[in-house]
């Protein structure tokens, strides 16, 4: 029995993986377990290869996931094929005998380029192709116990107990899998119900769901009679959240007061628009309080909206990815002008153009603090799990609205997709900070200069007028092209710059993790966290090489003099940078505001997550000075 | 803010060419909100960029200069976040049809009670003349090199296909009948459009005062744009008149209302009604979203708000 596994769970798109993974991370969580999980799928509704990358820990929740993992379950051929390479020796197979005669060449849904590596490693190893010889090859020399479950004759048994028509009995072919790691892993029904009953809310499916996971359970122990895999959970926990990155900033909003969002649909952002839409109205008091969400007609409209809000007194955003940020930036540049509040959640997903459209990366990093035309300053932070995520969501209304400017909050696909239990968020350390606001009065001023740099701000609505235009401005808001105009009300836009820098926490900005004098520094931000700190303990435990890891989280304003000091202290010692990027950006923002270069990287851009045993073997070759740069290319 | 006296001038130099029709419109504008008592704290008039987007810099109310082409989703943002404001939108024919044309169309679908006010002179006034969407193919005015290769969009016939549920053209030099059609305008509940006949005396030589004053007349005997029953084939009538009546131009060119329905549901009510009443009574902008310098919810709401998320561990 082992105190956590790693597994994927795969099948075509739109046949009820996403629901496996749903469901297992519900039961998982009913019965105690740390649990995170990356949902891998492409651009596509229906039949092209998706599946879900679990960690299931019985210790902790996981921070990151690892490549090698200890089972495999494939609702059809293509998973098989797509990941025999990440069984480890002695990892369990689960897969349809009825498909074992199918070659990998004859699946139209693998890509050509997969195709012909397939073809090569096959020819290497002596294999036929077909799912038959790939599974006898795993367990012959790889040592894998192959579970074959004949899948048409569950659904047969299965439609015989619970009395189905054989047509209503096959549409619940995608709880096989889910039914074969409740077995194999020992999880207790009540746990598979309860997330049941969570995910469809519907006693009749419940009740088909586990006679399914009976008869699959029994043709599986025939087979594999050993015990579970899974340890008892040791954690602990009383109640956790089952939640992905996209839902807890939705929350965060919900929390932090957020009152208008306007999206347009995009990948990976458009979920949490969906999300906060859900639960759009709630009872606070005796009232009720409502969040107008909007879909508009490009994202344009979202963003000028939002300001539109925003002017109008009200807590706004919009959520959006690299495609939609690009058309935001003219929008972002007269909120800059105009000193308005607006926050930007920015999912960022593998680009240029549409790129990779359902993957990840941490390419915008430069996009987002340099974007649009003219200077102005901007609040730009990037959480880096989900806890950081629900935070980061409700500090950034605080800090535009205290310094009356626009806001980007940065996250990624990886975060945005991936599911995981989560320690309830305590509320009460949280606040509500709404800068200086005022009802005007007599000759008020919107852009008052005499306050210095942040003027006390009325909405539109209140009992003042008020002028707001793109154009340099006098102090009331209307144009003004005069050179000494024009010399202080930039100054007192740019001057902001200072104030946040020195007002805004540096703990908030950066955190240190680990030891300033341990062998090895590694940077990043954003979802690497979880990798990094996974790899420095990992590296600990391994007790040669102590290892620390920088985490930055804010990058507007720039915690200069706190990283500048970090990397004095390890000056000649080996500093990593850590990206989903091709550049490392962070090494290069890190060289603008510090002076100090970072020559060394681990980088990856496939849009799959970085995994904790590719990094770690890249670190370390890094280490004993056999490259400065790793790129890493792990993950289907 | 009192009303009963209020100068709508703002007092700001106005940087219109002389003899521009822009002035006709600001001056039709100070008379409709005078005329209505319009409060200026309550009154946000949005405008895009052009020469038309100065507009609001002259009237003494809220005014939000925006970005070319994009003044509508601004307002439509200030309107959804307090719906008690009106929202009344200037924008240039170049702003509205050319580079916001997405937005144009979009509030129409919404219905949201805004007022977009079309300064049509058929040129780019700011950028020095180039043609607009409204100038027709073949026409060659005074700064363009060659005559328009591209044709004119009929914006009344766009408005109404749109879903505008007011939709009306004016003309610049007549401020009289300009004020009454703002006037009607706002007081329509829902999303109203006005052309108004611009001439633009620096670039526009050839849709000038003169031609516009010869073709001009304003529809009455006999014009009905109103719904008045709101029954399918009522409005189906009506818009059908109403597109046949954009259709007329060279000759005689009609102002006066097009088409008015008063039976649609606006954005707002819809929203209302999704909110079960909730959103009129304490839209956005009213609603306090902390208390003591804390987030309204407690973790008990919290946890009740979003229960399909907690998961209770099983010992
Ligand atoms: C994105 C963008 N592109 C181009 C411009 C330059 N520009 C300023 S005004 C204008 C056209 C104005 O024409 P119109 O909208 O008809 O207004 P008018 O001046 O005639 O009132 C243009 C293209 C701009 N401000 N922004
Ligand atoms: S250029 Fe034309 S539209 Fe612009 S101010 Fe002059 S006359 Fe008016
Ligand atoms: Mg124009």
């Amino acid at each position: 029995m082992l105190e956590e596994i790693s597994f994927i769970v795969g099948g075509p798109q739109g046949s009820g993986i996403e629901t496996s993974a749903v469901v297992l991370t519900y039961a998982f969580a009913r019965a105690g377990y740390g649990v995170l999980v990356d949902r891998e799928y492409f651009s596509n509704i229906k039949g092209r290869h998706s599946y879900a990358l679990f960690r299931v820990s019985s210790k902790r929740v996981p921070k990151a996931l690892k490549y090698l993992t200890n089972m495999l379950v494939a609702l059809d051929a293509e998973t098989v094929f797509t990941h025999y390479k990440s069984l480890k020796d002695g990892g369990i197979l689960v897969y349809d005998v009825g498909i074992s005669l199918k070659k990998f060449d004859a699946i139209p849904s693998i890509e050509d380029e997969l195709r012909s590596r397939l073809a090569k490693e096959f020819k290497d190893l002596g294999l036929d192709g077909t799912v038959e010889s790939l599974a006898n090859y795993l367990r012959s020399r790889k040592n894998v116990f192959v579970v074959g479950l004949d899948y048409s004759k569950v659904i047969e048994e299965f439609s015989k107990e619970a009395s189905l028509k054989p047509h209503q009995a096959s549409m619940y072919l995608s709880s096989i899998p889910t039914a074969a790691v409740t077995t194999l892993t020992g999880l207790r029904e009540s746990a598979l119900s309860f997330a049941y009953m969570r995910r469809f809310n519907d006693p009749k499916v419940v009740e088909e769901n586990i006679k399914l996971s009976k008869v699959v359970a029994n043709r599986v122990r025939r087979v594999y009679d050993f015990p579970p895999l899974l340890k008892n959970s040791e954690i602990g926990f009383n109640e956790v959240l089952v939640v992905s990155g996209n839902d807890v900033v939705a929350m965060g909003k919900v929390v932090g007061g957020l009152r208008y969002q306007a999206y347009y649909p995009i990948t990976p952002a458009a979920d949490e628009s969906f999300t906060l839409e859900t639960y759009s109205r709630f009872k606070v008091g005796d009232e009720y309080a409502t969040v107008v969400v909007l879909q508009t007609e490009d994202e344009i409209a979202a963003i000028t909206s939002a300001i539109g809000a925003a002017l109008a007194g009200v807590r706004a955003a919009t959520a959006t990815s690299g495609p939609g940020f690009s058309l935001m930036v003219e929008g972002l540049g007269w909120a800059g002008m105009n000193e308005v509040p607006v926050v930007i959640t920015y999912y960022q997903r593998g680009g240029p153009s549409t790129g990779l459209p359902t993957r990840g990366s941490q390419t915008d990093l430069l996009f987002t603090l340099f974007a649009s035309h003219g200077e102005f300053p901007r609040i730009v932070i990037a959480s880096g799990d989900h806890e950081e995520a629900f935070k980061d969501s409700i500090e950034i209304m605080n800090l535009t609205e205290k310094y009356q400017v626009p806001g980007i909050h940065l996250l990624d696909k990886f975060l945005a997709n991936s599911l995981m239990t989560l320690t309830p968020p305590e509320l009460s350390e949280l606040r509500v900070d709404r800068g200086v606001v005022t009802e005007g009065g007599d000759n008020y001023l919107r852009f008052d200069m005499s306050k210095g740099p942040v003027s006390p701000r009325a909405f539109l609505g209140s009992n003042v007028i008020m002028y707001y235009t793109g154009d340099e401005h006098n102090e009331v808001g209307h144009i003004s092209e005069d050179p000494i105009n024009r010399i202080n009300m930039y100054t007192k836009r740019m001057v902001k710059l200072e104030l946040m820098s020195k007002e805004i926490p540096e703990d908030f900005l950066v955190r240190l993790y680990g030891d300033l004098d341990a062998d090895v520094l590694l940077i990043g931000w954003g979802y690497v966290k979880g990798v990094a700190l996974e790899v420095m303990d990992e590296l600990s435990r391994g007790g040669d090489i102590s290892c620390a890891y920088l985490h930055l989280r804010g990058f507007s304003p720039f915690p200069s003099r706190f990283v500048a000091e970090v990397l004095k202290a390890f000056e000649g010692k080996n500093v990593v940078a850590l990206e989903h990027s091709y550049l490392a950006q962070l090494s290069k923002v890190i060289a603008m505001n510090t002076g100090f270069m970072i020559r060394k990287e681990i980088v990856k851009f496939t849009g799959r997550p970085m995994l904790v045993d590719e990094v770690l073997q890249a670190l370390i070759k890094i280490v004993e000075g056999v490259s400065n740069r790793e790129v890493l290319s792990l993950g289907e | 803010m009192g009303s009963s006296q209020v100068n709508y001038r703002s007092g700001l130099w106005i940087d219109w060419c002389p003899g521009c029709g822009n002035y006709g419109i600001v001056a039709a504008v100070y008379q409709a909100f005078a005329e209505l008592k319009l409060r200026p704290n309550e009154v946000v008039v949005v405008s895009g960029i052009g020469c038309s987007g100065k507009t609001p810099h002259f009237i003494n109310a809220n005014g939000v200069h925006t970005l070319h082409g994009r003044a509508i989703p601004f307002a439509t943002g200030i309107k959804l976040a307090n719906p008690h404001l009106k929202v009344v939108v200037h924008v240039g024919d170049g702003d509205l049809l050319g580079i916001g044309s997405a937005h144009f169309v979009a509030l129409g679908r919404r219905n949201l009670d805004v007022k977009v006010i079309m300064h049509d002179n058929g040129v780019y006034g700011l950028t020095k003349g180039q043609a607009s969407p409204t100038l027709k193919l073949g026409v060659k005015t005074k700064a363009l090199p060659n005559a328009n290769i591209q044709d004119a969009i009929n914006p009344i016939a766009l408005a109404i296909a749109s879903g505008y549920t007011f939709v009306a053209r004016s003309y610049a030099m007549n401020t009289q009948h300009l004020k009454e059609v703002l006037k009607k305008a706002l007081e329509h509940k829902g999303a109203a459009f006005i052309d108004v006949l611009q001439p633009c005396v620096t670039f526009n030589d050839v849709y000038t005062v003169e031609y516009y004053n010869k073709r001009v007349y304003v529809l009455e005997e006999g014009w009905d744009p109103v719904v008045r029953e709101g029954t399918e084939d009522e409005v189906r009538n009506k818009m059908l008149n109403a597109l046949i009546k954009s259709m007329e131009w060279e000759d005689r060119i009609p102002i006066g209302v097009f088409y008015i329905n008063p039976f649609k549901s606006t954005l707002e009510e819809r929203l209302d009604q999704r909110f079960e009443g909730a959103y009129l009574k304490k839209p956005p902008a009213k609603q306090s979203i902390s208390y003591e310098g804390k987030p309204l919810l407690s973790r008990d709401m919290f946890k009740e708000v979003f229960s399909r998320f907690f998961v209770e561990v099983e010992k």
